[in-house]
Protein backbone atom coordinates (compact mmCIF):
# COMPACT_ATOMS: atom_id res chain seq x y z
CA UNK A 1 0.00 0.00 0.00
CA UNK A 2 2.82 2.37 0.96
CA UNK A 3 4.58 1.54 -2.28
CA UNK A 4 1.47 2.41 -4.30
CA UNK A 5 1.07 5.76 -2.51
CA UNK A 6 4.79 6.45 -3.00
CA UNK A 7 4.54 5.65 -6.70
CA UNK A 8 1.54 7.98 -7.09
CA UNK A 9 3.38 10.66 -5.14
CA UNK A 10 6.49 10.30 -7.28
CA UNK A 11 4.46 10.53 -10.47
CA UNK A 12 2.58 13.57 -9.16
CA UNK A 13 5.80 15.26 -8.08
CA UNK A 14 7.34 14.60 -11.51
CA UNK A 15 4.34 16.12 -13.25
CA UNK A 16 4.37 19.14 -10.95
CA UNK A 17 8.06 19.64 -11.65
CA UNK A 18 7.39 19.52 -15.42
CA UNK A 19 4.59 22.06 -14.93
CA UNK A 20 6.93 24.31 -12.96
CA UNK A 21 9.59 23.98 -15.65
CA UNK A 22 7.03 24.80 -18.31
CA UNK A 23 5.85 27.88 -16.44
CA UNK A 24 9.44 29.13 -16.12
CA UNK A 25 10.02 28.34 -19.80
CA UNK A 26 6.89 30.25 -20.87
CA UNK A 27 7.85 33.24 -18.72
CA UNK A 28 11.36 33.21 -20.21
CA UNK A 29 9.93 33.17 -23.72
CA UNK A 30 7.64 36.15 -23.04
CA UNK A 31 10.39 38.09 -21.28
CA UNK A 32 12.73 37.45 -24.22
CA UNK A 33 10.66 39.82 -26.35
CA UNK A 34 11.80 42.76 -24.20
CA UNK A 35 15.48 41.92 -24.73
CA UNK A 36 15.45 41.86 -28.53
CA UNK A 37 18.16 44.00 -30.09
CA UNK A 38 17.57 46.32 -33.07
CA UNK A 39 19.05 43.99 -35.68
CA UNK A 40 17.58 41.03 -33.80
CA UNK A 41 14.09 42.47 -34.24
CA UNK A 42 14.60 42.57 -37.99
CA UNK A 43 15.87 38.98 -38.13
CA UNK A 44 13.12 37.76 -35.79
CA UNK A 45 10.57 39.37 -38.10
CA UNK A 46 12.09 37.49 -41.05
CA UNK A 47 12.04 34.20 -39.12
CA UNK A 48 8.47 34.97 -38.00
CA UNK A 49 7.33 35.48 -41.59
CA UNK A 50 8.98 32.18 -42.52
CA UNK A 51 7.23 30.47 -39.61
CA UNK A 52 3.86 31.85 -40.70
CA UNK A 53 4.56 30.62 -44.24
CA UNK A 54 5.31 27.08 -42.99
CA UNK A 55 2.70 26.98 -40.26
CA UNK A 56 -0.24 28.84 -41.76
CA UNK A 57 0.06 29.20 -45.54
CA UNK A 58 1.13 25.63 -46.16
CA UNK A 59 -1.67 24.31 -43.93
CA UNK A 60 -4.50 26.28 -45.56
CA UNK A 61 -5.33 23.47 -47.99
CA UNK A 62 -5.63 20.87 -45.26
CA UNK A 63 -7.63 23.17 -42.99
CA UNK A 64 -9.99 24.07 -45.84
CA UNK A 65 -10.50 20.43 -46.75
CA UNK A 66 -11.17 19.25 -43.19
CA UNK A 67 -13.37 22.26 -42.34
CA UNK A 68 -15.56 21.72 -45.39
CA UNK A 69 -15.97 17.97 -44.82
CA UNK A 70 -16.66 18.35 -41.09
CA UNK A 71 -19.13 21.20 -41.48
CA UNK A 72 -20.90 19.51 -44.40
CA UNK A 73 -21.34 16.28 -42.40
CA UNK A 74 -22.45 17.96 -39.18
CA UNK A 75 -24.87 20.41 -40.81
CA UNK A 76 -26.42 18.04 -43.37
CA UNK A 77 -27.12 15.44 -40.65
CA UNK A 78 -28.35 18.02 -38.15
CA UNK A 79 -30.69 19.76 -40.62
CA UNK A 80 -32.18 16.41 -41.55
CA UNK A 81 -32.81 15.42 -37.90
CA UNK A 82 -34.01 18.85 -36.81
CA UNK A 83 -36.30 19.02 -39.88
CA UNK A 84 -38.17 15.98 -38.63
CA UNK A 85 -38.82 17.81 -35.37
CA UNK A 86 -39.64 21.08 -37.11
CA UNK A 87 -36.76 22.82 -35.32
CA UNK A 88 -34.46 23.81 -38.20
CA UNK A 89 -33.96 27.22 -36.59
CA UNK A 90 -31.67 25.51 -34.10
CA UNK A 91 -29.21 24.91 -36.95
CA UNK A 92 -27.63 28.28 -36.18
CA UNK A 93 -26.92 27.23 -32.61
CA UNK A 94 -25.41 23.97 -33.80
CA UNK A 95 -23.12 25.57 -36.35
CA UNK A 96 -21.99 28.40 -34.08
CA UNK A 97 -21.63 26.45 -30.84
CA UNK A 98 -20.44 23.10 -32.15
CA UNK A 99 -18.48 24.04 -35.25
CA UNK A 100 -17.35 27.66 -34.93
CA UNK A 101 -16.87 27.89 -31.15
CA UNK A 102 -15.63 24.41 -30.25
CA UNK A 103 -14.67 22.07 -33.08
CA UNK A 104 -13.12 24.73 -35.34
CA UNK A 105 -10.47 25.99 -32.90
CA UNK A 106 -9.85 22.48 -31.59
CA UNK A 107 -9.35 20.88 -35.00
CA UNK A 108 -7.30 23.82 -36.28
CA UNK A 109 -4.97 23.58 -33.30
CA UNK A 110 -4.67 19.80 -33.75
CA UNK A 111 -3.79 20.25 -37.43
CA UNK A 112 -1.09 22.76 -36.53
CA UNK A 113 0.26 20.50 -33.77
CA UNK A 114 0.48 17.55 -36.13
CA UNK A 115 2.31 19.58 -38.77
CA UNK A 116 4.30 22.24 -36.95
CA UNK A 117 4.42 20.99 -33.34
CA UNK A 118 6.30 17.89 -34.45
CA UNK A 119 8.64 20.00 -36.60
CA UNK A 120 9.34 22.44 -33.75
CA UNK A 121 10.08 19.65 -31.25
CA UNK A 122 12.35 17.80 -33.69
CA UNK A 123 14.18 20.99 -34.68
CA UNK A 124 14.76 22.08 -31.08
CA UNK A 125 15.92 18.63 -30.05
CA UNK A 126 18.31 18.52 -33.01
CA UNK A 127 19.62 21.98 -32.13
CA UNK A 128 20.31 20.75 -28.60
CA UNK A 129 21.96 17.48 -29.71
CA UNK A 130 24.15 19.23 -32.32
CA UNK A 131 25.46 21.63 -29.63
CA UNK A 132 23.88 24.63 -31.35
CA UNK A 133 22.06 25.76 -28.21
CA UNK A 134 25.33 25.71 -26.28
CA UNK A 135 27.00 27.61 -29.13
CA UNK A 136 24.27 30.29 -28.91
CA UNK A 137 24.68 30.61 -25.16
CA UNK A 138 28.46 30.77 -25.53
CA UNK A 139 28.02 33.71 -27.94
CA UNK A 140 25.89 35.50 -25.36
CA UNK A 141 22.69 34.88 -27.33
CA UNK A 142 19.57 33.99 -25.39
CA UNK A 143 18.16 30.78 -26.95
CA UNK A 144 14.66 31.98 -26.04
CA UNK A 145 15.13 34.97 -28.32
CA UNK A 146 16.64 33.10 -31.22
CA UNK A 147 14.74 29.80 -31.09
CA UNK A 148 11.54 30.07 -29.06
CA UNK A 149 10.19 33.61 -29.51
CA UNK A 150 9.78 33.61 -33.34
CA UNK A 151 8.16 30.17 -33.25
CA UNK A 152 5.77 31.17 -30.50
CA UNK A 153 4.70 34.40 -32.25
CA UNK A 154 4.46 32.50 -35.54
CA UNK A 155 2.27 29.80 -34.00
CA UNK A 156 -0.06 32.35 -32.34
CA UNK A 157 -0.57 34.30 -35.57
CA UNK A 158 -0.91 31.12 -37.63
CA UNK A 159 -3.39 29.34 -35.35
CA UNK A 160 -5.55 32.47 -35.07
CA UNK A 161 -5.48 33.02 -38.85
CA UNK A 162 -6.24 29.36 -39.59
CA UNK A 163 -9.16 29.43 -37.15
CA UNK A 164 -10.68 32.27 -39.14
CA UNK A 165 -10.14 30.31 -42.36
CA UNK A 166 -11.68 27.23 -40.74
CA UNK A 167 -14.73 29.21 -39.59
CA UNK A 168 -15.25 30.83 -42.99
CA UNK A 169 -15.00 27.53 -44.85
CA UNK A 170 -17.20 25.76 -42.27
CA UNK A 171 -19.93 28.37 -42.66
CA UNK A 172 -19.79 28.12 -46.47
CA UNK A 173 -19.82 24.33 -46.65
CA UNK A 174 -22.42 24.20 -43.88
CA UNK A 175 -24.71 26.02 -46.27
CA UNK A 176 -24.26 23.29 -48.88
CA UNK A 177 -25.16 20.70 -46.24
CA UNK A 178 -28.25 22.70 -45.28
CA UNK A 179 -29.17 23.32 -48.92
CA UNK A 180 -29.30 19.58 -49.55
CA UNK A 181 -32.20 19.49 -47.09
CA UNK A 182 -33.90 22.35 -48.89
CA UNK A 183 -32.82 25.34 -46.81
CA UNK A 184 -32.51 28.62 -48.72
CA UNK A 185 -29.38 30.75 -48.59
CA UNK A 186 -31.20 33.77 -47.16
CA UNK A 187 -32.68 31.74 -44.29
CA UNK A 188 -29.37 30.02 -43.55
CA UNK A 189 -27.57 33.37 -43.41
CA UNK A 190 -30.21 34.89 -41.16
CA UNK A 191 -30.13 31.97 -38.72
CA UNK A 192 -26.31 31.97 -38.50
CA UNK A 193 -25.97 35.74 -38.18
CA UNK A 194 -28.60 35.87 -35.47
CA UNK A 195 -26.78 33.24 -33.44
CA UNK A 196 -23.24 34.67 -33.87
CA UNK A 197 -22.23 37.14 -31.17
CA UNK A 198 -19.27 39.33 -30.21
CA UNK A 199 -18.38 36.68 -27.65
CA UNK A 200 -17.59 34.28 -30.50
CA UNK A 201 -15.11 36.77 -31.93
CA UNK A 202 -13.16 37.30 -28.70
CA UNK A 203 -13.30 33.60 -27.91
CA UNK A 204 -11.72 32.86 -31.30
CA UNK A 205 -8.98 35.44 -30.69
CA UNK A 206 -8.34 34.19 -27.14
CA UNK A 207 -8.22 30.57 -28.28
CA UNK A 208 -5.85 31.54 -31.07
CA UNK A 209 -3.43 33.05 -28.54
CA UNK A 210 -3.72 30.22 -25.99
CA UNK A 211 -3.65 27.32 -28.46
CA UNK A 212 -0.92 29.00 -30.54
CA UNK A 213 1.26 29.48 -27.45
CA UNK A 214 0.72 25.83 -26.49
CA UNK A 215 1.61 24.65 -30.01
CA UNK A 216 5.01 26.37 -29.76
CA UNK A 217 5.80 26.17 -26.05
CA UNK A 218 5.27 22.49 -25.28
CA UNK A 219 7.24 21.11 -28.25
CA UNK A 220 10.00 23.71 -27.68
CA UNK A 221 10.23 22.82 -23.99
CA UNK A 222 10.42 19.07 -24.58
CA UNK A 223 12.73 19.49 -27.59
CA UNK A 224 15.21 21.63 -25.65
CA UNK A 225 15.07 19.26 -22.68
CA UNK A 226 16.88 16.54 -24.67
CA UNK A 227 20.22 15.69 -23.08
CA UNK A 228 21.53 12.27 -24.00
CA UNK A 229 21.69 12.23 -27.79
CA UNK A 230 19.92 11.66 -31.11
CA UNK A 231 18.00 8.62 -29.83
CA UNK A 232 16.06 10.94 -27.50
CA UNK A 233 14.73 13.07 -30.37
CA UNK A 234 11.70 10.88 -31.27
CA UNK A 235 10.77 10.60 -27.58
CA UNK A 236 10.97 14.38 -27.22
CA UNK A 237 8.73 14.84 -30.26
CA UNK A 238 6.17 12.40 -28.84
CA UNK A 239 6.24 14.02 -25.40
CA UNK A 240 5.92 17.50 -26.89
CA UNK A 241 2.99 16.63 -29.16
CA UNK A 242 1.08 14.61 -26.56
CA UNK A 243 1.51 17.35 -23.94
CA UNK A 244 0.30 19.97 -26.44
CA UNK A 245 -2.81 17.95 -27.32
CA UNK A 246 -3.66 17.43 -23.64
CA UNK A 247 -3.08 21.14 -22.93
CA UNK A 248 -5.30 22.17 -25.85
CA UNK A 249 -8.18 19.94 -24.68
CA UNK A 250 -7.87 21.11 -21.08
CA UNK A 251 -7.76 24.79 -22.06
CA UNK A 252 -10.70 24.23 -24.41
CA UNK A 253 -12.70 22.91 -21.45
CA UNK A 254 -11.58 25.89 -19.36
CA UNK A 255 -12.80 28.24 -22.11
CA UNK A 256 -16.23 26.64 -21.85
CA UNK A 257 -16.25 27.26 -18.09
CA UNK A 258 -15.05 30.86 -18.49
CA UNK A 259 -17.47 31.61 -21.33
CA UNK A 260 -20.37 30.15 -19.36
CA UNK A 261 -19.48 32.34 -16.39
CA UNK B 1 29.90 53.16 -45.34
CA UNK B 2 33.29 52.60 -43.76
CA UNK B 3 33.94 49.47 -41.69
CA UNK B 4 33.11 49.80 -38.00
CA UNK B 5 35.89 50.42 -35.54
CA UNK B 6 36.27 47.94 -32.71
CA UNK B 7 34.96 50.60 -30.34
CA UNK B 8 31.81 51.05 -32.41
CA UNK B 9 31.28 47.32 -32.67
CA UNK B 10 31.30 46.91 -28.93
CA UNK B 11 30.01 50.23 -27.64
CA UNK B 12 26.35 49.39 -27.13
CA UNK B 13 26.54 46.56 -24.65
CA UNK B 14 30.08 46.99 -23.36
CA UNK B 15 29.14 49.36 -20.57
CA UNK B 16 26.92 46.67 -19.08
CA UNK B 17 29.37 43.82 -19.69
CA UNK B 18 32.20 45.76 -18.01
CA UNK B 19 30.45 45.95 -14.69
CA UNK B 20 31.77 42.50 -13.84
CA UNK B 21 35.44 41.78 -13.28
CA UNK B 22 38.38 44.13 -12.70
CA UNK B 23 40.16 46.25 -15.30
CA UNK B 24 43.61 45.18 -14.04
CA UNK B 25 42.84 41.44 -13.97
CA UNK B 26 44.26 38.87 -16.40
CA UNK B 27 41.91 38.02 -19.27
CA UNK B 28 41.73 34.39 -18.15
CA UNK B 29 42.92 32.46 -15.12
CA UNK B 30 42.35 28.86 -14.10
CA UNK B 31 42.86 28.57 -10.37
CA UNK B 32 43.34 25.22 -8.60
CA UNK B 33 41.09 23.36 -10.99
CA UNK B 34 40.76 19.61 -10.58
CA UNK B 35 40.89 18.15 -14.07
CA UNK B 36 40.87 14.53 -13.02
CA UNK B 37 37.53 14.53 -11.19
CA UNK B 38 39.40 13.30 -8.11
CA UNK B 39 39.22 16.03 -5.47
CA UNK B 40 41.28 13.87 -3.07
CA UNK B 41 44.48 14.78 -4.92
CA UNK B 42 45.18 18.41 -4.01
CA UNK B 43 48.74 18.21 -5.39
CA UNK B 44 47.51 17.90 -8.94
CA UNK B 45 45.59 21.10 -9.41
CA UNK B 46 45.65 22.95 -12.68
CA UNK B 47 46.71 26.62 -12.53
CA UNK B 48 47.21 28.78 -15.58
CA UNK B 49 47.00 32.50 -16.31
CA UNK B 50 46.63 33.99 -19.78
CA UNK B 51 48.20 37.45 -19.79
CA UNK B 52 46.81 40.29 -21.95
CA UNK B 53 47.94 40.13 -25.58
CA UNK B 54 49.40 36.63 -25.32
CA UNK B 55 48.54 33.37 -27.04
CA UNK B 56 48.54 30.37 -24.73
CA UNK B 57 47.85 26.80 -25.81
CA UNK B 58 47.09 23.91 -23.46
CA UNK B 59 47.80 20.52 -24.96
CA UNK B 60 47.09 17.07 -23.62
CA UNK B 61 45.70 13.64 -24.34
CA UNK B 62 41.99 13.10 -24.75
CA UNK B 63 41.62 11.83 -21.19
CA UNK B 64 43.83 14.51 -19.62
CA UNK B 65 40.89 16.87 -19.02
CA UNK B 66 42.27 19.49 -21.43
CA UNK B 67 38.99 19.34 -23.35
CA UNK B 68 37.09 20.68 -20.33
CA UNK B 69 39.08 23.90 -20.04
CA UNK B 70 37.18 25.78 -22.77
CA UNK B 71 33.85 25.01 -21.11
CA UNK B 72 35.19 26.17 -17.74
CA UNK B 73 36.48 29.41 -19.31
CA UNK B 74 33.04 30.19 -20.78
CA UNK B 75 31.13 29.13 -17.67
CA UNK B 76 29.43 26.39 -19.67
CA UNK B 77 30.63 23.79 -17.17
CA UNK B 78 31.71 23.92 -13.55
CA UNK B 79 34.87 22.24 -12.31
CA UNK B 80 34.52 19.93 -9.29
CA UNK B 81 36.94 22.14 -7.43
CA UNK B 82 38.81 25.34 -8.24
CA UNK B 83 37.55 28.15 -10.46
CA UNK B 84 37.95 29.96 -13.76
CA UNK B 85 38.20 33.74 -13.70
CA UNK B 86 37.66 35.87 -16.77
CA UNK B 87 38.80 39.49 -16.42
CA UNK B 88 38.77 38.87 -12.68
CA UNK B 89 35.13 37.69 -12.56
CA UNK B 90 34.27 34.19 -11.37
CA UNK B 91 32.42 33.34 -14.52
CA UNK B 92 30.78 30.23 -13.08
CA UNK B 93 29.09 32.31 -10.36
CA UNK B 94 27.33 34.85 -12.61
CA UNK B 95 23.53 34.65 -12.90
CA UNK B 96 22.34 33.32 -16.26
CA UNK B 97 21.41 36.56 -18.02
CA UNK B 98 24.43 38.41 -16.64
CA UNK B 99 26.55 35.51 -17.85
CA UNK B 100 25.09 35.80 -21.37
CA UNK B 101 25.96 39.49 -21.44
CA UNK B 102 29.43 38.92 -20.01
CA UNK B 103 30.21 36.23 -22.59
CA UNK B 104 30.00 38.85 -25.33
CA UNK B 105 33.48 39.93 -24.21
CA UNK B 106 34.74 36.46 -25.12
CA UNK B 107 35.03 34.94 -28.59
CA UNK B 108 34.47 31.20 -28.59
CA UNK B 109 35.25 28.47 -31.07
CA UNK B 110 33.81 25.17 -29.77
CA UNK B 111 35.07 21.71 -30.69
CA UNK B 112 34.09 20.98 -34.30
CA UNK B 113 32.83 24.39 -35.28
CA UNK B 114 29.46 24.89 -33.58
CA UNK B 115 27.99 26.51 -36.70
CA UNK B 116 24.19 26.50 -36.97
CA UNK B 117 23.35 24.07 -39.74
CA UNK B 118 20.24 25.84 -41.02
CA UNK B 119 22.09 29.13 -41.59
CA UNK B 120 24.53 30.07 -44.34
CA UNK B 121 28.13 30.77 -43.37
CA UNK B 122 27.37 34.48 -43.75
CA UNK B 123 24.37 34.33 -41.42
CA UNK B 124 26.41 32.33 -38.92
CA UNK B 125 29.05 35.07 -38.88
CA UNK B 126 26.32 37.70 -38.49
CA UNK B 127 24.57 35.90 -35.63
CA UNK B 128 26.35 37.54 -32.65
CA UNK B 129 26.06 40.97 -34.26
CA UNK B 130 22.34 40.54 -34.84
CA UNK B 131 21.36 39.06 -31.52
CA UNK B 132 24.11 40.10 -29.12
CA UNK B 133 24.78 43.72 -30.11
CA UNK B 134 22.78 46.93 -30.55
CA UNK B 135 23.70 47.63 -34.16
CA UNK B 136 21.55 48.60 -37.07
CA UNK B 137 21.18 46.20 -39.96
CA UNK B 138 23.47 48.31 -42.19
CA UNK B 139 26.20 48.32 -39.54
CA UNK B 140 25.89 44.57 -39.12
CA UNK B 141 26.20 44.07 -42.88
CA UNK B 142 29.36 46.22 -42.99
CA UNK B 143 31.01 44.29 -40.20
CA UNK B 144 30.05 40.93 -41.70
CA UNK B 145 31.41 41.93 -45.12
CA UNK B 146 34.65 42.99 -43.46
CA UNK B 147 34.97 39.64 -41.66
CA UNK B 148 34.11 37.61 -44.77
CA UNK B 149 36.82 39.52 -46.62
CA UNK B 150 39.40 39.05 -43.85
CA UNK B 151 38.73 35.32 -43.59
CA UNK B 152 38.48 34.83 -47.38
CA UNK B 153 34.92 33.54 -47.18
CA UNK B 154 33.22 35.73 -49.78
CA UNK B 155 32.99 33.01 -52.44
CA UNK B 156 31.39 30.50 -50.08
CA UNK B 157 29.40 32.87 -47.87
CA UNK B 158 26.02 31.67 -49.09
CA UNK B 159 26.74 27.98 -48.50
CA UNK B 160 25.30 26.09 -45.55
CA UNK B 161 27.96 24.52 -43.28
CA UNK B 162 27.23 21.02 -44.60
CA UNK B 163 28.04 22.17 -48.15
CA UNK B 164 31.31 23.89 -47.24
CA UNK B 165 34.67 22.21 -46.73
CA UNK B 166 36.22 21.81 -43.29
CA UNK B 167 38.65 24.70 -43.64
CA UNK B 168 35.92 27.13 -44.71
CA UNK B 169 33.70 25.99 -41.84
CA UNK B 170 36.59 26.59 -39.45
CA UNK B 171 37.20 30.03 -40.98
CA UNK B 172 33.53 30.89 -40.58
CA UNK B 173 33.52 29.73 -36.95
CA UNK B 174 36.61 31.86 -36.24
CA UNK B 175 35.10 34.88 -38.00
CA UNK B 176 31.96 34.44 -35.88
CA UNK B 177 34.10 34.28 -32.72
CA UNK B 178 35.66 37.63 -33.68
CA UNK B 179 32.43 39.34 -34.75
CA UNK B 180 32.23 41.49 -31.61
CA UNK B 181 36.02 42.07 -31.56
CA UNK B 182 36.33 40.40 -28.14
CA UNK B 183 39.13 41.01 -25.64
CA UNK B 184 39.66 37.28 -25.19
CA UNK B 185 39.21 34.35 -27.58
CA UNK B 186 38.85 30.76 -26.41
CA UNK B 187 39.46 28.11 -29.07
CA UNK B 188 38.76 24.41 -28.59
CA UNK B 189 40.74 22.11 -30.88
CA UNK B 190 40.83 24.84 -33.54
CA UNK B 191 43.48 23.30 -35.78
CA UNK B 192 42.18 19.73 -36.04
CA UNK B 193 42.10 18.63 -39.67
CA UNK B 194 43.77 21.81 -40.96
CA UNK B 195 47.08 22.07 -42.78
CA UNK B 196 49.89 23.79 -40.88
CA UNK B 197 49.66 26.74 -43.24
CA UNK B 198 45.90 27.19 -42.76
CA UNK B 199 46.30 26.89 -38.99
CA UNK B 200 49.04 29.54 -39.01
CA UNK B 201 46.90 31.88 -41.09
CA UNK B 202 43.89 31.48 -38.77
CA UNK B 203 45.90 31.89 -35.57
CA UNK B 204 47.48 35.04 -36.97
CA UNK B 205 44.05 36.53 -37.73
CA UNK B 206 42.57 35.53 -34.40
CA UNK B 207 45.41 36.95 -32.33
CA UNK B 208 45.26 40.41 -33.93
CA UNK B 209 42.56 42.88 -32.98
CA UNK B 210 40.91 45.28 -35.42
CA UNK B 211 43.15 48.15 -34.22
CA UNK B 212 46.31 46.06 -34.81
CA UNK B 213 47.04 45.31 -31.15
CA UNK B 214 47.24 41.71 -29.92
CA UNK B 215 44.39 40.05 -28.09
CA UNK B 216 44.53 37.31 -25.50
CA UNK B 217 44.01 33.87 -27.03
CA UNK B 218 43.60 30.62 -25.16
CA UNK B 219 43.45 27.41 -27.19
CA UNK B 220 43.24 23.73 -26.35
CA UNK B 221 44.56 20.94 -28.56
CA UNK B 222 45.85 17.41 -28.42
CA UNK B 223 49.08 18.50 -30.07
CA UNK B 224 50.54 21.37 -32.09
CA UNK B 225 52.43 21.28 -35.36
CA UNK B 226 55.85 23.01 -35.08
CA UNK B 227 54.89 25.89 -37.38
CA UNK B 228 51.97 26.83 -35.13
CA UNK B 229 53.97 26.18 -31.98
CA UNK B 230 56.42 28.87 -33.06
CA UNK B 231 53.60 31.44 -33.17
CA UNK B 232 52.37 31.02 -29.63
CA UNK B 233 53.76 32.62 -26.49
CA UNK B 234 53.22 29.70 -24.11
CA UNK B 235 52.51 26.03 -24.45
CA UNK B 236 51.49 24.04 -21.37
CA UNK B 237 50.99 20.33 -21.34
CA UNK B 238 48.29 18.97 -19.08
CA UNK B 239 49.75 15.93 -17.39
CA UNK B 240 48.36 14.17 -14.35
CA UNK B 241 46.00 17.08 -13.73
CA UNK B 242 48.73 19.74 -13.60
CA UNK B 243 50.17 22.22 -16.10
CA UNK B 244 53.70 21.50 -17.26
CA UNK B 245 55.37 24.31 -19.16
CA UNK B 246 56.79 23.37 -22.58
CA UNK B 247 58.96 25.30 -25.00
CA UNK B 248 56.90 27.08 -27.65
Amino acid sequence: MTAVVAAIGRSGARRLSVLGGLARFALGAFRAAARLTRAGRWVTLRVLINQIRFTALQAIGLVTFLASILSFLVISQTVRQLGRLGATDLIGTVIVVAVIRELGPLLTALIVVSRSGTAIAAEMATNRVMGEVTALEAMGIDPYIYLVLPRMLGAIVSVAALMIVFDGVALASGYFGAALSGMHFQRYTNIVLTTLSAKDVWLTVAKGVVFGSAVALFPSYHGLAVKAGPTEIPQAVTRGVVATIVAIFISSALFVVVAAG
Amino acid sequence: MSPLTSHEVRAGWMAQALKWGRPDAAPLAFIAIDLRDRPDHPDHHFDLTVAPGTTVVAIGDEDSGVGDLGGFALGLRQPLSGRAEVFGARIGQLPYYDLLLFRRRIGYHPVGDGLLQNLSLRDNVALPLRFASDHRQAEVDDRVNQLLEDFRLRAVATLRPAAANEEDRRRAAMARALALDPDLVVLEAPFDGLTGRAAQDLLDKVSRRDDGSRRAVFATAQDLVPSVRRMVDRVVKVADGSAVEEKP
